[in-house]
């Protein structure tokens, strides 16, 4: 099986869908609003197109011309796998700052 | 229908129709969305060009393999092309006179060489392609192969018919006293130079370019369409065709070797560039135009990688 590694506006999608399965436009608000980037629609539906073919997400049936996506077990499984490793980055980025120029 | 939904329309259209089956409606939302929001942003509609394009070339995104492959003959034509014109231009020098230095005749050997291995994969590439278009058109399946492989082939008979009348102007030959070097029978380099005869500096000079006789001129400009309509048209066969991944496969690792020659050619035209100079009687003369088809071949180098990376990994899941 191919690595799933994902970084970037993957990351932020997967992390805005473990809330609810949600449409682009909610996808782009929700993004927006905590994690302060703008996702572009290009962008956006590019990662999407990956992201599914990956099996990380899924689309569900369209609401009017909207379609909304939500998370698989799988994306569950890589988000925790890629948070996981960006926290550890955090911890040790922040204990090393700590030791060397103290806390803020 | 809103202003914000012809322009959504509008920007939609810079994907391709597959994409546009499956994604458009809720693209299209997003995009009236976004636009009712930020109703003028040139960093959306250079997002959805670019995404767009990166869609129609098979790059990123979920393109199938024979998509990212389509795109790595068209990237790999392109470095031909190029190869070729440049190639045909120290061709022409060696009938002439040897070059100067040792390391020059090296280069322009190793090229010689790279072009035949390039020729040679191209066959090997196309065998298996045609074939199965072949089985297609014998088992009455053929409709939708007609009109790509048609363009294909008629782009490639322009190509050959055009540089094979054009090539009897060949400056290589002449009858001068130190003429005749041969690092390859004539007519070889002489339809290599015919077939990239648009690739030249004389663009920038509209002037001089007044001067060419008028079916010289035309042949500059025809041959280059001549050229996008082969390569276009077999990357819209290659899609049509549905290879099994078996072919595919084998398609990549031709093209993964192509890739490593393509290294080798820019290495050994870099090795030109820096060791040529203009050689004996300007012969070997390093031009702006060498340059643009440097940079020309290492952007569809890379191209051909990613296409290939993406290709690989797509038949990988």
């Amino acid at each position: 099986m191919a690595k799933r590694e994902i970084a970037g506006p993957a990351a932020l999608i997967l992390s805005s869908l473990a809330e609810g399965a949600k449409h682009g436009w909610a996808l782009t608000k929700d993004v927006e609003a905590f994690a302060g980037v703008r996702l572009a629609p290009g962008t956006l539906y590019e990662a999407l197109n990956r992201l599914e073919a990956l099996g990380l997400i899924e689309a569900l049936p369209s609401e009017d011309r909207r379609r909304p996506y939500r998370l698989t077990a799988a994306g569950a499984a890589a988000l925790r796998a890629h948070l996981a490793r960006e926290r550890h980055v955090a911890d040790v980025g922040l204990s090393r700052l700590a030791a060397e120029w103290g806390t803020a | 229908m809103s202003g914000a939904e012809r322009r959504a329309g509008r920007l939609l259209r810079w994907y391709p129709r597959a994409w546009r089956e499956r994604y458009g409606d809720e693209f299209r939302e997003l995009l009236v969305a976004d636009i009712a929001e930020r109703p003028r942003s040139w960093s959306r509609t250079l997002d959805v060009v670019r995404r767009g394009a990166t869609v129609r070339l098979g790059l990123g995104g979920a393109a199938h393999a024979d998509a990212r492959l389509a795109t790595v003959v068209c990237s790999g034509a392109t470095f031909v092309l190029f190869a070729t014109a440049i190639w045909a231009q120290l061709a022409i020098g060696w009938q002439w006179s040897r070059p100067a230095t040792p390391a020059t005749s090296a280069a322009i050997v190793a090229m010689a060489c790279l072009l035949g291995i390039f020729g040679l994969l191209a066959g090997l590439g196309a065998a298996p392609v045609l074939w199965a278009v072949a089985r297609r058109f014998a088992t009455g399946r053929g409709r939708a192969l007609a009109v790509p492989f048609g363009v294909s082939l008629a782009g490639a008979v322009v190509a050959v018919l055009g540089a094979r009348h054009f090539a009897a102007g060949w400056p290589g030959t002449g009858g001068h006293p130190w003429a005749h070097q041969h690092l390859l029978p004539g007519h070889v380099a002489a339809l290599a130079w015919a077939g990239t005869l648009s690739v030249t500096s004389y663009w920038a000079h509209p002037s001089a370019l007044l001067g060419f006789p008028s079916d010289e001129l035309l042949w500059m400009v025809a041959s280059p369409v001549a050229l996008v309509a082969a390569v276009a048209g077999s990357a819209r066969t290659i899609r049509r065709l549905e290879l099994s991944s078996r072919v595919v496969r084998f398609e990549l690792a031709l093209a993964r070797l192509a890739s490593g020659a393509m290294v080798v050619f820019v290495a050994a035209a870099c090795s030109w560039i820096a060791t040529g100079g203009t050689g004996p009687r300007n012969l070997f003369h390093v031009g702006a135009i060498d340059f643009v088809a440097l940079a020309a071949m290492i952007a569809a180098l890379l191209f051909a990688r990613q296409a290939g990376a993406d290709a690989r990994a797509t038949l990988a899941r």
